[in-house]
């Protein structure tokens, strides 16, 4: 059952996309959107079905791998195309396909009278695919495979707006930077080929080097493909170029799925990570880097979108620094209720960019809350969910995470002190975006360009879904409260044992700090933005040039390529091989007008020269006898 | 074998080849220089006719046949091309006739 429901999850939104891809203009607009969306369901009930059959297994054979054909044979290597179905890829399957369907759906009302609403949902069930197809995946090659195409559909989904050529240019950045971590992956498949002659994931895990130069590359290389995945530094700059995307696809792809598959990456590897440990802390520590500077360039930024991108790369800091830490399943935890709560802020972001002409700038929006309750309040349910107030569901899964890194000695304890300086930052940047946008008097250009939705603030198809997620951000922390209950760690634990436990004190002692930070940082942004008390501080311009990651980039990589191509074509192209080639023409030329001369038209000579060869060749050939 | 013997034609076809190589390459009128091809390809047949009979075997006769044919052929086109000059009052001398120069 467990395995039929796996091959369905998987085949349905592929099934999807290659029927509205062929369907062509046939089917109006609607239906595909219908199409769409009902078959990302069904992959949901799919992978329903499918935790149901794992839930009747007992929990040593919760693995089920099944392979339908040899995909790959090279030489005494064979990769079959394997799905495998455990205690993770559940959790992944259920995220994905369940967060995914309340997104296609919102696209239903989002979407609509857009030119291309076809190419649109073709792409969206071609991305859930791919999503599928990576997590689900039983051996690293079919990862790979999963991986390049998540890039692929985010790339083209980033670009969707053809016409617009910010849209392009960041589609283009995007995937480029994430071919750069799918080159580093492919190189540490390699490795592992070579060190243990297989790719699936059990036979690869006891077959690893333990330990050495080799253990650590294979691990940097996954790390490499992890980091472009998930926008950490130092490859992390594409993300908020990417929100050039239309809003959905902004929170399926860009904050729910695939920028968290970097730590699914880690966590399901984790061996290989333990077998080098420098490159497991490195993670963490790159997470705490990102954390912060994510934090901080969010404080500046003006564009809503920009904002919340920045603060997933934030969160995604936090789930690598829980997995590089070795607290999987709180990394795991954290990925789940942040598809939630971040997956609501962008939709709730996407009503009001929708009632207010596409304007994403916060200080046109400002104030647009008044005109909107009901996203005001959804947006509030998320923004306390992202700082991590009790009872929403950020505290649950943020904090044990911080507590973790308190059982981890000096290092962790870094973390630490980087983690909770980063709750603060949230805390602050979300409400100043919250109280900017949604509080206060409504704007001029608010007022002017608000329109409303039939009398409602979106189509039922937008409400519902953001109503669901508002839920699920309120309720979906409780599913696990360390040190009191958690069945998810007792769940995941067969397969992602926990390198270190928290105890009751540090857990508390992170708690408090987390929380009692998050609301400092509250409280410094309403008494900047909502009671005005203090002017606002000049930004930072530091962080509104985003730490020039982009400038350094463009310096070392553009300008340098330039220079070396400039170069190149100066003093080797023009000279040694255009000027080779026009020699050889001269050369070629030059001898055939000499040699035409030969060919003077006078019968007789051609006579002459004939029988005087003959001549020469009979005394040549006498002679030589 | 009746008859003189084998170095006899060999001289006789020699002197002949040489008579036609001679006219190819002096004379200037393509009517004489066609003739003088005709004289070279048949100082060829009669070496081979002298050596068919010499080994007694008729495979050079077979070959003498063969050269005439194709030299009745080629005299048929190498005439047509001079008649067609000659129709056409240009000057019947191969110096002239030069433009197929590079």
């Amino acid at each position: 059952m467990v395995d039929t429901a796996s091959w369905v999850c998987l085949l349905l939104p592929l099934a999807a996309a290659l029927a509205i891809t062929l369907a062509g203009t046939r089917p109006s607009r609607r239906v595909t959107a219908y199409v769409s969306t009902v078959t990302t369901m069904g992959a949901f009930v799919a992978a329903v079905i499918a935790f149901i059959g794992l839930l009747g297994e007992s929990p040593d054979e919760r693995v089920n791998t099944t392979t339908s054909w040899t995909w790959l044979s090279a030489g005494p290597y064979h990769f079959g195309f394997t799905l495998l179905t455990d205690q993770l890829s559940i959790v992944m399957m259920l995220i994905v396909t369940g967060v995914g369907s309340l997104i296609v759906a919102y696209s239903v009302g989002y979407m609509d009278r857009e030119d291309e609403e076809r190419r649109y949902f073709a792409y969206m069930s071609l991305f859930v695919f791919s999503m599928l197809l990576l997590v689900q995946s039983g051996n690293l090659l079919l990862l790979l495979a999963g991986w390049g195409m998540v890039g692929l559909s985010s790339y083209l989904l980033i670009g969707y707006y053809q016409e617009r050529p910010s849209a392009i240019a960041a589609a283009k950045k995007a995937f480029v930077m994430n071919a750069f971590g799918d080159a580093t992956m492919a190189l540490a498949l390699f490795l592992l080929i070579q060190h243990t002659g297989q790719l699936d994931y059990a036979g690869v895990f006891a077959a690893a080097p333990q330990s050495g130069a080799v253990a650590n590359l294979i691990a940097l290389g996954l790390l490499g493909g992890a980091v472009a995945k998930s926008a950490q530094v130092p490859l992390q700059t594409w993300l908020p170029d990417a929100m050039e995307g239309p809003t959905p696809v902004s929170a399926l792809i860009h904050a729910a799925t695939m920028v968290t598959a970097g730590v699914y990456l880690i966590v399901r590897c984790h061996t290989l990570f333990e077998n080098a440990y420098v490159v497991q802390d490195l993670a963490a520590a790159l997470g705490a880097v990102t954390l912060l500077m994510a934090g901080l360039i969010a404080l500046v930024q003006t564009d809503i979108k920009r904002v919340i991108a920045y603060s997933t790369m934030s969160q995604i800091g936090y789930m690598f620094v829980g997995a590089g830490l070795g607290g999987y399943s709180n990394a795991m935890f954290h990925l789940m209720t942040h598809a939630f709560f971040k997956a609501l802020l962008f939709l709730a972001t996407g009503l009001a960019i929708h009632a207010v002409v596409g304007e994403q700038d916060i200080r046109k929006l400002a104030g647009v809350g008044k005109l909107m309750p009901f996203t005001k309040i959804v947006f509030l349910i998320g923004s306390l969910a992202l700082v991590g107030i009790p009872p929403f569901a950020g505290f649950f899964s943020k904090d044990p995470i911080l507590g973790e890194a308190l059982a981890r000695g000096w290092f962790g304890i870094t973390i630490f002190v980087v983690g909770v300086v980063g709750a603060f930052l949230t805390g602050l940047y979300a409400f100043r975006l919250y109280f900017i946008v949604f509080t206060g008097e409504p704007s001029a250009f608010a007022r002017e360009h608000h329109h409303a939705h039939h009398g409602k603030e979106g189509p039922f198809s937008m409400m519902w879904t953001v109503g669901t997620l508002a839920a699920l951000s309120c309720v979906g922390g409780l599913l696990q409260f360390t040190p009191f209950w958690d069945p998810l760690t007792h769940w995941l634990d067969p397969i992602d044992p926990a390198l270190a436990e928290a105890t009751g004190w540090e857990e508390l002692l992170a708690s408090l700090l987390a929380v009692g930070l998050g609301l400092a940082g509250m409280f410094v942004a309403w008494s900047i933005y909502a009671a005005k008390r203090r002017r606002a501080p000049k930004p930072v311009t530091l962080f509104e040039k985003k730490f020039y990651w982009d400038e350094v980039y463009d310096l070392v990589w553009y300008r340098g390529a330039e220079v070396v191509t400039r170069a190149l074509y100066a003093f080797v192209e023009r000279p040694l091989i255009a000027g080779s080639m026009s020699a050889v023409s001269q050369a070629f030329g030059l001898g055939s007008r000499e040699l035409s001369t030969a060919q003077n038209g006078l019968v007789r000579s051609y006579a002459l020269a004939l029988a005087s060869g003959i001549a020469v060749l009979t005394v040549v050939f006498l002679a030589a006898r | 074998m009746l008859g003189p013997d084998i170095q006899w034609y060999v001289i006789l076809s020699a002197l002949l080849f040489s008579t036609g190589a001679l006219g190819v390459m002096l004379r200037r009128s393509p009517l004489i220089i066609l003739l003088s091809v005709e004289i070279m390809l048949n100082s060829a047949n009669l070496l081979l006719i002298a050596f068919s009979r010499l080994h007694g075997s008729e495979d050079g006769q077979i070959f003498a046949i063969s050269v005439m044919a194709v030299a009745a052929s080629e005299v048929v086109v190498g005439l047509g091309l001079i008649v067609a000059l000659g129709r056409r009052h240009v000057d019947l001398d191969v110096d002239r006739l030069r433009t197929l120069r590079g």
